[in-house]
């Protein structure tokens, strides 16, 4: 039984973490480098309306120290206000609510195709019956955590587009046109998943438990599916958090590769232009999904096993993310 | 002084001696294809007109957007460069960011790490929460606000991937050194007397070391990707500059005509990064890991 005491203090924990992301960033952002909101608005390049860079200035209080600004900025964040963008006076909520929506279906069918992925070559390499399969299917996921996105979206675009003429490169067509991307995402992300299910299925599969259900007569597939997979998935999940963090992050590339805007493309273009606000917006943004995960699935496992909640904090989880990094 | 020195380092090299015997016998064929890749990079490091009669930068004006031929193995760009030779130029600006990131990663890791170890309570909980809130940021991510922090250009870019990659050589030097420290000949080291500073450098860095070792090798791959696609996103080097993400970049409008503009570059970079991968792991466990 999960109690409430363990419940809150994981929680508390993600809020203290959060709080500390913000803090850092808003370092890195808006103190380190002179005052980039001074500069971006009277930046000569690109004029901003007179009456919009009055307003931003007023809004950041460009004239008061850092601190000022720092607690300022904190409590118009607690009230869910995220400030205004400097390349267009637009409300930053707004902006990243909007790209998020674009984004959303295909970090969504990436996340499912990167699980389809990662079983399948996690099935193949664990239980292919000739050896030369099993070791090609184990070569995957070094070349997949190797390749850079761009390469895997080119191919992809150059064979799909170019060649076969399947998908249009320039056109959004909908449903179709998030295939090729969601691909791109999931073979990056797929190759970590697949290392750790590797390792979690062999050593699953040497279990007495595997034994004992053979000799009851349960048959291969029936032990590969109802017990081994369950019994090996499970150190999978933790990295859950991180695989969908990282299909936000990656969607950088892989939409700049497609031209498609969403919240990868508005990255793009805030970084360029050095809007602060939406970048940390962005930043807030993706480690708060982070965390919200992390903390589900963490408590998802103490309720599973109870000593973990005993054992203060997750430990779990570093074990489980540690043994991620390691290419298999 | 020196006598103390001796055993010591006679063990380091025994010890070596083994490593590279146990690493030629656990060398699978693909092992060989990646260490042949990695010469063929430290060539291209060292002396790259060794590897091609073009410049990376001189332009052939009868030749442009030639496809890959006997004399442009990989063919030419807009200019009339010769990619094959952009490529090879390109690998010092490449590999010496990535080499840059690892060194700050590592050297800022592993002394926050030790520090969190070694002086415990309120220092090492606010480590540690500071490494938690990082490792929640995705790592391009995370390089992308130190790049808009510090400004575009390579070695700042090289720099926001070291700094993104502290956080987890905090975290494995902290929990390799806490280990290491609770070894019993580690603690009777210091009730024979030795100093704090000397159980640290003699036992516990010595000790924990390796874990971190064998970390950087994984992030100089990471290295190379992430910088690479901060150079590709255009917060990196500057054009004219060969650098393989940038190369990557300036072929984007060319793909529907000169796909190999592009491809060539991506290829470089996924080969030297499963090259390095490969070898990383086959020292770790041994050439039957896939």
């Amino acid at each position: 039984m999960l109690s409430l005491g363990y419940m809150l203090r994981r929680a508390l924990q993600s809020i203290a973490v959060m709080a500390i992301v913000y803090a850092l960033t808003f370092l890195a952002l808006f103190v380190l480098p002179g005052d980039p909101i001074e500069n971006k608005i009277s930046n000569p390049v690109n004029p901003l309306p007179q009456a919009t860079a009055d307003g931003l200035r007023a809004y950041y209080s460009t004239d008061q120290p850092a601190i000022v600004q720092f607690v300022l900025y904190l409590a118009r964040l607690l009230h869910g206000d995220l400030g205004y963008s400097l390349t267009n006076g637009k409300s930053v909520a707004a902006l990243v609510g909007q790209a998020l929506a674009q984004t959303i279906t295909l970090a969504a069918l990436a996340l499912a195709f990167t699980v389809l992925f990662a079983l399948g070559i996690a099935l193949v390499a664990t239980f292919a019956r000739s050896r030369l399969v099993r070791e090609l299917a184990r070569a995957v996921p070094v070349l997949s955590i190797s390749a850079p996105s761009f390469l895997v979206g080119y191919v992809l675009i150059a064979v799909f587009s170019f060649r076969l003429g399947w998908v249009s490169s320039i056109t959004d067509q909908g449903f179709v046109s998030l295939i090729l991307p969601a691909v791109t995402l999931a073979f990056a992300s797929s190759g970590s998943l697949a290392q750790v299910l590797i390792q979690g299925l062999s050593s699953a599969r040497s279990q007495p438990f595997v034994t004992v259900l053979t000799a009851k007569g349960v048959a291969p597939s029936g032990i590969v599916v109802r017990h081994v997979l369950k019994n090996g998935a499970i150190p999978s999940m933790t990295l859950l958090a991180l695989i969908v963090g990282d299909l936000l992050a990656g969607s950088v590339i892989v939409e700049t590769v497609f031209n498609r805007t969403g919240l990868g493309y508005f990255t793009y273009t805030s970084v360029r232009d050095q809007d602060t606000p939406t970048i940390e917006a962005i930043v807030l943004l993706i480690s708060a999904i982070y965390l919200s995960i992390n903390l589900v699935t963490d408590l998802a496992y103490a309720a599973i096993d109870p000593r973990i909640a005993l054992a203060a904090g997750g430990p779990r989880r570093g074990s489980a993310r540690r043994r991620a990094e390691v290419p298999a | 002084m020196t006598a103390d020195i001796a055993p010591g380092v006679a063990s380091v090299e025994a010890s070596r001696g083994r490593l590279v015997r146990g690493l030629a016998a656990r060398l699978g064929v693909l092992d060989h294809v990646a260490l042949a890749l990695l010469l063929v990079l430290a060539a291209a490091l060292v002396a790259p007109a060794l590897l091609t009669p073009f410049g990376p930068l001189a332009a052939d004006k009868a030749h442009i957007l030639a496809a890959p031929s006997a004399q442009h193995w990989l063919g030419t760009d807009y200019l009339g460069r010769d990619v094959w030779s952009r490529i090879v130029y390109g690998a010092r600006a490449t590999l010496l960011g990535s080499a840059v990131a690892v060194v700050v990663g590592l050297v800022v890791g592993t002394a926050l790490g030790i520090l969190a170890a070694t002086a415990g309570g309120v220092v090492d909980a606010v480590i540690s929460r500071v490494v938690d809130a990082l490792l929640s940021i995705p790592g391009l991510l995370l390089a992308m606000v130190v790049v808009v922090s510090l400004g575009f250009g390579s070695l700042n870019a090289a720099i926001a991937v070291g700094v993104s990659s502290v956080a987890t050589f905090t975290r494995v030097m902290r929990s390799e050194a806490l280990t290491v420290k609770n070894l019993t000949f580690v603690e009777a080291s210091g009730h024979i007397g030795g100093r704090p500073r000397y159980v640290l450098r003699r036992h516990i860095l010595p000790n924990s070391f390796s874990a971190v070792l064998s970390l950087s090798s994984l992030q100089f791959g990471i290295a190379i990707l992430w910088i690479s696609a901060l150079s590709f996103l255009g917060y990196g080097a500057p054009p004219p500059q060969p650098e393989w993400g940038l190369l990557v970049s300036e072929g984007r409008q060319y793909i529907t005509s000169s796909s190999w503009l592009v491809i060539a570059p991506s290829v470089a970079i996924a080969l030297t990064v499963w090259a390095i991968n490969r070898l990383s792991s086959t020292a770790r466990m041994g050439h039957d890991h896939g």
